[in-house]
């Protein structure tokens, strides 16, 4: 069988096909290359980094709905420093580009994350993450106001060459506004969708499911939720969007494709199936055929209406 | 204590139900034969190891549902291995209405697994409850290599009791919450009698409370205690952080990949109104 051309351009970025780890789901990829050839993805989003190491949010952390997960990890990782020295360099023999997801409190420490993480050499690209649920200082914070969206990503651009992609919450009812602030500030491309707030509580003991009590909800069943703020957010820019939010086969991705995804992002479906985003790869060429499209490329924004 | 044994890399691969019979009360013993995706034969698991098991193919149930293994036989082309599995939920009811023939994936075997004491030195095993599973498991390793062992095992009640435990050539001594077998009682109580008989090392594996109860009391007679700790998982291999506990020193124990296996003292416990973590699962 002759290998069908997934390739597509993410903002200047040549992805041999759109499936991307999402962020948070992949950690920083070592561990999923121990289990499914990751070099046949299009990229890997990396763990979202803090300057400092960070140990998250008391434990339970974890909680499954119908069709979802709840989760308040609270942005557990290893801090910028150890991810540039330690674990960057190992990243370069994967064979697959690499995104690194920066997450700081202020402004200012967005502007060193990109500055630092750039230095490291590897990377094709940052995910500004101005939209986690689980952090007080920063996280949604930043991506639920225009102004403060201009301010981060301007200092991000302004401290970095990579492409950045603006990752925004759909929990806001103004997302193409806001995304229309991260266009304006330099973004070349947003990150569609993080999780929804939700919560869960036991009826039997009357205490919250999850440690920090709230939580993002991801999964299957935020997906009609994503599909909207992609489509909202194409709309309003234009901007090559990675989306995601429930992807678990691959007519969900031409699903997001036709709604003005450029590529899309696999997290919580690796759960169940470590090798879905390679099993979905290889469904990708039927689908695109009952779609009616002869590439990826023919699908973004093109749904009908 | 013996030096504790490192996580290993699972991988994914398929089990076919070999057979399933109800061994107590809402309680089913699972035989899984294993044959690798990839051609490559998974590697045997040690006691206290356990794999990611999926429950279900649809979007309805995402995460797959971390079980210990009960039992490991092989040949050179063939892995089997056992599950003990209480239905307390949708996933694990999944599983026990799985019939001989079907399949499911598998990931294992994940985490460290128990560290096992080598020469003449004297083992207690203390289970709770589904705790059995791996302490049975890790009962029989124990007298492949002719290691001395007793063990003490609890149950809510009688229609819990786990037969298999008559075959086991160590000490074993039963007590259940009603008194419908063995003896009446929490099996954490009998842990001090028995201490006093003098014991190099204990495992436990059971509910939270249960096991600082059986930690406290180790402590108190200078014994090392192993613990088997439980958590929801997501993914099983250390990337999500979803199983992430606050451990002693300000370390951060992730335990499908740090454990689930814990000398005590490494263990921060919180108080006992919030100890059992393994319901509903």
């Amino acid at each position: 069988m002759t290998e069908a051309d997934l390739s597509v351009d993410l903002a200047g970025i040549a992805l041999k096909n759109p499936l991307v780890l999402a962020s948070g789901t992949a950690g920083y990829g070592l561990e999923m290359a121990s289990l499914i050839d990751v070099s046949r993805l299009g990229a890997i989003i990396l763990k979202s980094v803090t300057e400092e190491p960070c140990s998250g949010n008391a434990e339970p952390r974890i909680w499954e709905t119908t069709g979802g997960l709840l989760n308040s990890i609270g942005l557990e990782n290893i801090g910028m420093d150890a991810l540039a020295q330690e674990v960057l360099p190992r990243l370069s023999d994967l064979g697959v580009p690499l995104f690194a997801s920066i997450a700081g409190e202020t402004v200012r420490a967005f502007a060193r994350l990109a500055a630092r993480l750039e230095s490291a050499g590897v990377l094709s690209a940052l995910e500004v993450n101005i939209s986690c649920p689980n952090v007080e200082k920063g996280g949604m914070q930043f991506g639920s106001d225009t102004g403060a969206t201009t301010a981060v990503v301007m200092a991000v651009h302004e401290n970095t060459g990579l492409p950045l992609f603006a990752k925004l919450s759909a929990a806001h009812a103004e997302i193409a506004r806001i995304a229309e602030a991260a266009a304006q500030a330099g973004a070349a491309g947003l990150s569609l969708i993080n999780t929804i707030p939700g919560m869960a509580i036991d009826p039997a003991t009357r205490r919250p499911r999850l440690g920090a009590i709230s939580g993002g909800l991801s999964g299957p069943a935020i997906k009609p939720i994503a599909l909207k703020a992609v489509w909202d957010c194409y709309s309003a820019t234009g901007l090559p969007i990675i989306g995601g939010g429930g992807i678990f086969d691959e007519y969900d991705v031409v699903e997001f494709m036709l709604a003005g995804a450029t590529a899309v992002s696999v997290g919580t479906s690796t759960f169940q199936d470590p090798d879905r985003p390679l099993e979905i790869l290889e469904g990708l060429p039927v689908a695109l055929e009952r779609a009616g499209a002869s590439s990826p490329r023919e699908l973004v924004g093109a749904m009908k209406i | 204590m013996a030096e504790a044994p490192s996580a290993t890399k699972g991988i994914l691969c398929t089990g076919t139900l070999l057979d399933r019979e109800e061994v107590a009360g809402g309680i089913h013993l699972l035989e899984f034969s294993l044959r690798a995706l990839q051609g490559v034969l998974p590697l045997m698991p040690r006691p206290g190891q356990f794999y990611q098991v999926k429950c279900g193919d649809g979007p309805e149930h995402m995460l797959r549902r971390p079980l210990s293994a009960h039992g490991t036989d092989g040949t050179d082309d063939e892995v089997r291995i056992q599950f003990l599995v209480e239905v307390v939920g949708w996933g694990t009811g999944r599983l026990c209405t799985l019939e001989p023939g079907e399949s499911v994936s598998l990931l294992g075997p994940l985490g460290n697994g128990f560290a096992i004491g080598k020469g003449d030195g004297k083992n207690l095993l203390v289970a709770g409850g589904i705790g059995i599973a791996p302490l049975y498991f890790l009962a029989r390793e124990m007298e492949k290599s002719s290691i001395k062992y007793d063990m003490l095992a609890g149950f809510k009640s009688g229609d819990r009791y786990y037969r298999p435990l008559d075959d086991l050539s160590g000490g074993v001594e039963v007590y259940t919450e009603d008194g419908t077998a063995g003896e009446l009682g929490v099996v954490s109580a009998a842990v001090p009698g028995y201490l006093e008989r003098g014991y190099d090392a204990v495992y436990t594996c059971g509910p939270e409370a249960m096991m600082l109860s059986v930690a406290e009391k180790c402590d108190g007679a200078v014994v090392t205690c192993q613990v088997s700790l439980d958590s929801r998982m997501a993914c099983g291999i250390g990337v999500c952080r979803g199983c992430v506990k606050e451990g002693t020193g300000g370390r951060r124990l992730c335990i499908c990949t740090d454990g689930p296996v814990f000398d005590s003292h490494e263990v921060l416990w919180r108080d006992g109104t919030s100890a059992s973590i393994s319901n509903n699962i």
